[in-house]
C-alpha cells in the first residue's frame, strides 16, 4: 500500500486540490449576498404561482424558502409559474400572429411587468419561468424562460437551453424536482461564469479518464526491451563516410499556373429563442421548450 | 587451469573494481600463481573407457568439443562442462577452472574486454533501473534471486569491412508562390549522384548461440579503447564461451548491420527533394578482416509465473537489456485508479470552470 500511495502522491494532492478550490468556490457562493432589495414597487411577494396545481402545498412553501435565499444571493427575483389552460386566446389578443410557441412568451412578459417584479428595481433584475401543462391545439405543451436585466444579460440561447433541459429532465415525473433545478440552475448561473459547455458534461471527464486508463495500461502491460543505442557512424572509421561524388546537376525547370477559385460563404441558421421590448419599458429575453 | 593466492591458497579473480587480480580470501592483489591441469575434456570418460591413448590433430579438436567432466583443478571433484563452455565454476570448492584446451590454439581469442562494472555495480544500476517500475514484481532483484547473476565473457567476431556506395537517379523540387489570384507552381528536376566510400570497423556479431542475438545487439556499442590482448587472467572469476559459429557463418549478419548502416548514411546526403527516382544504387562491402573477441555482459535468470526473464548487462558501460516481468494484476488496479483519478479531477475542473 506504501507503493501505492507513493506512486499516487502528487496525483491524489492534485485532485485534492482541485477539490478544495472548489469547495472553496461553492462556500463562497453559498455565503455570497447580492445586497438587500431594492424594488419597492412589486405588486407581490409571492413567487410560486402555481395555477396549474402541479405541486403540493408542502413543495410550494419549500420551493418559496428556496427562492428566497437564492434571490439574496443572485441579487435576481426568481418566479415560478405553473398553468393549465390555453394561452391562445390571451396572446393573440396581445400579438395578433404570435406563433404557438410564443404564447407563453406572451404571458410570461405581461405577467412579469404587470406585477413590476425585479430585484433592484421594477422590471429589473430577474427570471421566471412559466410552464403550461395544457396541451395547445398544435397538440403540444409549452414552456417559457423569461430573463430581464442582468439575467439577460448573462443568459445566451444555449444556456437557457440547457436549464430548460433541466428543467424537462424530472418534470414529467417529479415538477418539484423540476421546478427546484430550475432554482438551482438559476442560482449556479448568476454566481457563475454561466458558460455552458457541453464537453465538459460527465461524458468528457468520463472519455478522459477512459483514454488515460488505456493508455497506462498500454504502456505498463508489457515490459521493455532496451533501446537501441548504435547508430549509423558508429563503427564507421572517422565518424563520417568519405564522400567521393555529390553532384545535383539542375536539368531543367518549368513553372506552371493556375487561377484561385473564390467562392462565397455558406452559412447556418438556428432559432428558439429572442428577445424583445415591451410597451412597459422592460427588455426581455427569453427561450422556450415545448414537449 | 586456475589462479591461486601465493598468500593464502585461494582462488584469485579478476575484479574489476581493482582492475587486476584479487583474492576475495585475503583481500591480496598480484599474487597469482597459475595453476595448470584441467584441459582434456572428457577425462576422466578417457580413463573410464580404458581409452587414455593420446589424441592429437582431428580428433583432439572433436574432443575438446565434447560435452563431458573433467577434474577441478584445486580439489579434484568432476566438473561439468557444457559443450561450449571455456571456463566453469566448481561446484564443490567455488574455485573458477579455465579450460586450457578451450582457450588456447583456434580458439584463443586474440582480444579481450575485460569487465569495468562488478556484481555490485550492475546490482546497484538493476536497481537504480527498476526503482521506478513498480510493476515490476516484488521477488525481482531481491538478494535471493540476484545470487543467480553470472558474468560472462560472450564471444564476438568483429569485423572491419571497406564500403563503396552508389547512387544515381532523378530527383524534384516544388515550389508554390501565389501572385493576385494566381498560384505559380515551380517543378526544378535535377540528376542526383553520390559516391561515396566508408571503413567500417570492428563491426560486432556474436557467435554464441545460447545468447539471443536481438538482445546482444542491444548490448552495443562497446568502447573499444579499452579492448586488450587475451589473457585467460581476465577470465578468472567469470564463465566464458569459445566461439559456437565460425566466422565465416556468422558473416551474413555482420554484412547486413554494414549494408544498412550504409545505406542509411547514403540516404543522409539525398534530402531537399520531393521525389526521388533511383535509377542505380549500389552497396558493395569487402570484408578486410576478422578477430575473435570475448566482450563482458552480465546475466540475470528470473523466473516469475512460469516462464524465465532474462536480462542482459553491458560489462563495461552497464546498458541494460531484457523485458522486465510485469504484474497484470497489479497493472490493472492501477489503471482503475488512474481513470478515477482523472475522471474526478476533470469532473472537478469543469465545475470549477463553470462557476468561476
Amino acid at each position: 500500500m506504501g507503493r501505492y500511495f507513493r506512486y499516487f502522491r502528487w496525483h491524489f494532492f492534485c485532485v485534492g486540490v482541485l477539490a478544495v478550490i472548489y469547495a472553496g468556490i461553492l462556500l463562497l457562493h453559498g455565503s455570497a449576498d447580492a445586497g438587500g432589495r431594492g424594488n419597492g414597487e412589486c405588486l407581490t411577494g409571492e413567487r410560486v404561482f402555481d395555477y396549474g396545481e402541479v405541486l403540493s402545498e408542502e413543495e410550494e412553501e419549500k420551493l418559496r424558502q428556496l427562492i428566497a435565499r437564492r434571490e439574496r444571493q443572485t441579487g435576481c427575483d426568481i418566479i415560478l409559474v405553473t398553468l393549465d389552460e390555453s394561452l391562445e386566446g390571451y396572446a393573440r389578443e396581445r400579438e395578433a400572429n404570435v406563433p404557438w410557441e410564443e404564447f407563453v412568451r406572451v404571458y410570461a412578459e405581461e405577467f412579469y411587468d404587470g406585477n413590476r417584479f425585479g430585484y433592484n428595481k421594477p422590471i429589473g433584475d430577474g427570471v421566471l419561468l412559466v410552464d403550461n401543462w395544457h396541451r395547445e391545439a398544435d397538440g403540444n405543451v409549452y414552456t417559457w424562460l423569461c430573463t430581464v436585466g442582468k439575467a439577460d444579460e448573462k443568459y445566451n440561447l444555449a444556456r437557457m437551453e440547457h436549464l430548460l433541459d433541466q428543467v424537462y429532465r424530472y418534470v414529467e415525473k417529479n415538477p418539484y424536482k423540476a421546478y427546484k433545478a430550475y432554482i438551482e440552475g438559476v442560482y449556479h448561473d448568476m454566481t457563475g461564469n454561466a458558460m455552458h459547455m457541453p464537453m465538459l458534461s460527465w461524458m468528457f471527464p468520463f472519455g478522459m479518464g477512459c483514454a488515460a486508463m488505456l493508455f497506462f495500461v498500454a504502456i505498463h502491460w508489457k515490459g521493455r526491451e532496451g533501446k537501441k543505442t548504435v547508430t549509423a557512424v558508429t563503427y564507421v572509421n572517422g565518424g563520417k563516410p568519405c564522400i567521393n561524388k555529390k553532384e545535383d546537376i539542375l536539368l531543367h525547370r518549368t513553372v506552371t499556373q493556375r487561377k484561385i477559385q473564390t467562392g462565397a460563404g455558406s452559412g447556418s441558421r438556428s432559432g428558439g429563442g429572442g428577445s424583445s421590448s415591451h410597451s412597459h419599458g422592460g427588455h426581455h429575453g427569453g427561450a422556450g421548450h415545448h414537449r | 587451469m586456475l589462479f591461486r593466492c601465493q598468500n593464502c591458497g585461494g582462488n584469485m579473480v579478476y575484479s574489476p573494481k581493482h582492475g587486476g587480480m584479487f583474492c576475495p580470501y585475503c583481500d591480496g592483489t598480484g599474487c597469482e600463481e597459475r595453476v595448470g591441469g584441467a584441459g582434456r575434456m572428457g577425462g576422466l570418460d578417457a580413463a573410464q573407457d580404458g581409452n587414455a591413448a593420446a589424441v592429437g590433430g582431428a580428433a583432439q579438436e572433436a574432443e575438446t568439443m565434447k560435452e563431458g567432466l573433467t577434474e577441478c583443478v584445486n580439489c579434484g571433484a568432476p566438473l561439468e562442462i557444457g559443450k561450449y563452455n571455456s571456463t566453469c565454476k566448481c561446484a564443490y570448492c567455488g574455485s573458477y577452472v579455465i579450460l586450457d584446451e578451450r582457450v588456447s590454439g583456434r580458439y584463443r581469442p586474440q582480444r579481450i574486454l575485460p569487465f569495468q562494472i562488478g556484481k555490485e555495480g550492475v546490482v546497484k544500476k538493476m536497481k537504480e533501473e527498476f526503482k521506478s517500475r513498480i510493476f515490476t514484481p516484488e521477488s525481482f532483484l531481491s538478494e535471493a534471486t540476484l545470487e543467480e547473476m553470472k558474468g560472462m565473457y560472450v564471444p564476438f567476431w568483429l569485423y572491419d569491412y571497406k564500403v563503396h556506395c552508389g547512387f544515381s537517379g532523378r530527383g524534384t523540387k516544388i515550389r508554390v508562390w501565389t501572385s493576385g489570384s494566381t498560384e505559380y507552381t515551380e517543378t526544378s528536376h535535377y540528376r542526383v549522384e553520390r559516391d561515396m566510400d566508408m571503413d567500417f570497423d570492428q563491426v560486432p556479431v556474436d557467435a554464441s548461440i545460447e545468447m539471443g542475438d536481438e538482445a546482444m545487439d542491444l548490448m552495443e556499442p562497446f568502447d573499444y579503447g579499452q579492448l586488450e590482448g587475451f589473457s585467460e587472467n581476465y577470465m578468472s572469476g567469470f564463465y566464458g564461451e569459445i566461439y559456437n559459429m565460425e566466422a565465416g557463418e556468422l558473416e551474413g549478419r555482420a554484412e547486413g548491420k554494414v549494408g544498412k548502416d550504409a545505406e542509411s548514411l547514403l540516404k543522409e546526403t539525398v534530402t531537399g527533394y520531393h521525389t526521388l527516382a533511383q535509377e542505380h544504387k549500389a552497396v558493395e562491402a569487402v570484408r578486410k578482416g576478422v578477430c575473435h573477441a570475448l566482450l563482458p555482459v552480465w546475466r540475470y535468470r528470473y523466473q516469475y509465473q512460469g516462464r524465465e526473464y532474462v536480462f542482459y548487462i553491458n560489462g563495461q558501460t552497464g546498458k541494460i537489456a531484457g523485458v522486465a516481468p510485469v504484474s497484470k494484476k497489479k497493472v490493472l488496479a492501477y489503471s482503475g485508479t488512474v481513470f478515477a483519478l482523472v475522471w474526478a479531477a476533470f469532473t472537478l475542473l469543469s465545475h470549477i470552470v463553470e462557476v468561476i
